[in-house]
């Protein structure tokens, strides 16, 4: 049996211990006890890791032990559903009783399907919205817009998660990963106005997809960080041309847009893939003491009111120099 | 003769974004463009996703070329969905002409 000791904070601000913490359980050949009376917080991005680590480990066939819960803890992750599977070992979990409902949370989600995506994605950008106790789910619509402010912040979260899991669905398969999972969770923090978003996979990783991409090929060396650098700048993508993946091509523009919808809204996106982290507030570095995770962990953190001044429209590539079209538009 | 497709009925709720949902939208458009008839894509209550709108209609372009927009029709569009349109087809048709010229 392995024992592994959780820290106080699972969280995308210490990717290092948390990383560290899921290699070293998926390291593990037999089974994994987790020891969590330091636990104090996690956010969605440790939820979404703690629960990919754990479905591997499961799939594998290992049994997963989560020992010493505390009342207020265990009860966040129950609500989140992080412990489908997970035998629970000296733990308080409250009975019948519901987490403090001022936080909007959603619970973490499993995709292994393409077609799960559109259905995915606007439930949880709905079922996040509408969870928010100050925001009006019957506000009258904008008759110019045709749309309220529920509408407004969640059309932009939908958005950013769709073209996450556009990116997850396709890219993490490659490369012998063809049953890789995703894993998303969601939370909105009332007090700070703050919402953070985690979408998480168990695919080859950036560094794998674009290894053979121009972006990469002539660099002496190639790591995971120049890669996660080279899939945010637009049109990088390892499936641009047609041909490459049947009739699947790529823009190579949805990482790009989701990161300016996330800057655009008082945020930023950080990416974990490998051994590289990248956080555009000027932290991006390779993970220390061997953290690793295989493939590609995503947060988006934003300032809530700041996506009702999201215009998709401003975050798209400039054209100018391309030849102008003739595009039929009709009211 | 036209061939309209509402894009609202193929959404799960705002927003229609993943390109696997363009697919089965995309062979349809295809049947209609062979035989002749000018597509109307009506965005009518939706938003899509640059993502999707490549996969509609990004890789018809590099299929057939440019000259494939000449039968379609984009129909109440959002402003950011007329961006998006503008951009994708830009950008595609961008691609394709210098495919063609080198």
């Amino acid at each position: 049996m392995t024992v592994l000791v959780c820290p106080a904070y699972l969280t995308v601000r210490t990717p290092d211990i948390l990383i560290r913490l899921c290699g070293a359980a998926l390291a593990a050949e037999d089974s994994v006890t987790l020891e969590t009376r330091a636990l104090r917080f996690s956010d969605p991005f440790g939820l979404a890791m703690l629960g990919a680590t754990f479905y591997m480990l499961q799939q594998r066939g290992q049994t997963v032990r989560v020992a010493g819960l505390t009342d207020a803890v265990g009860g966040y992750l129950q609500r989140m559903d992080v412990f489908e599977g997970v035998e629970l070992v000296d733990c308080a979990l409250p009975r019948g009783q519901r987490h403090n409902q001022s936080d909007a949370l959603v619970e973490l989600t499993r995709l292994d399907q393409r077609s799960q995506i559109d259905r995915t994605a606007n439930q949880l950008a709905e079922a996040l919205v509408g969870r928010m106790p100050d925001i009006d789910l019957n506000e009258p619509y904008d008759e110019m817009s045709g749309v309220n402010t529920a509408d407004r912040i969640t059309i932009p979260i939908s958005y950013a998660l769709t073209e996450l899991l556009n990116n997850a669905m396709s890219h993490a398969r490659l490369k012998r990963h063809g049953d890789a999972c995703v894993w998303v969770s969601s939370q909105y923090y009332r007090s700070s106005g703050r919402l953070q978003l985690a979408v998480v996979d168990n695919g080859c990783g950036i560094l794998e997809t674009l290894r053979e991409h121009a972006a990469l090929r002539d660099l002496p060396r190639k790591t995971d960080l120049e890669a996660i650098l080279a899939a945010l700048r637009p049109r990088v993508s390892c499936n641009r041309d047609l041909g490459v993946f049947d009739d699947s091509t790529n823009q190579g523009i949805g990482l790009t847009t989701t990161a300016r919808i996330a800057e655009h809204a008082g945020g930023r996106l950080v990416v974990v893939s490998g051994a590289g982290y990248h956080d555009p507030l000027g932290r991006s570095r390779r993970l220390t003491n061997g953290a690793r995770w295989q493939g590609v962990a995503i947060a988006l953190e934003c300032q809530r009111d700041a996506l009702l001044n999201v215009r998709i429209r401003e975050l798209m590539p400039p054209i100018e120099g391309m030849p102008p079209l003739h595009l039929r538009f009709e009211e | 003769m036209r061939t309209q497709i509402p894009l609202i009925q193929h959404a799960h709720g705002h927003l229609i974004g993943a390109r696997e949902s363009a697919i089965p939208l995309r062979l349809q458009v295809e049947e209609a463009l062979a035989s002749g008839m000018d597509v109307v894509f009506d965005f009518t209550g939706v938003e899509v996703t640059q993502s999707f709108i490549d996969a509609l209609i990004g890789v018809l372009i590099l299929k057939r070329g440019p000259d494939v927009l000449d039968q379609m029709v984009f129909k109440s569009c959002s402003d950011d969905a007329r961006a998006i349109i503008e951009f994708v087809a830009t950008d595609r048709a961008d691609q394709y002409l210098k495919t063609r010229t080198h």
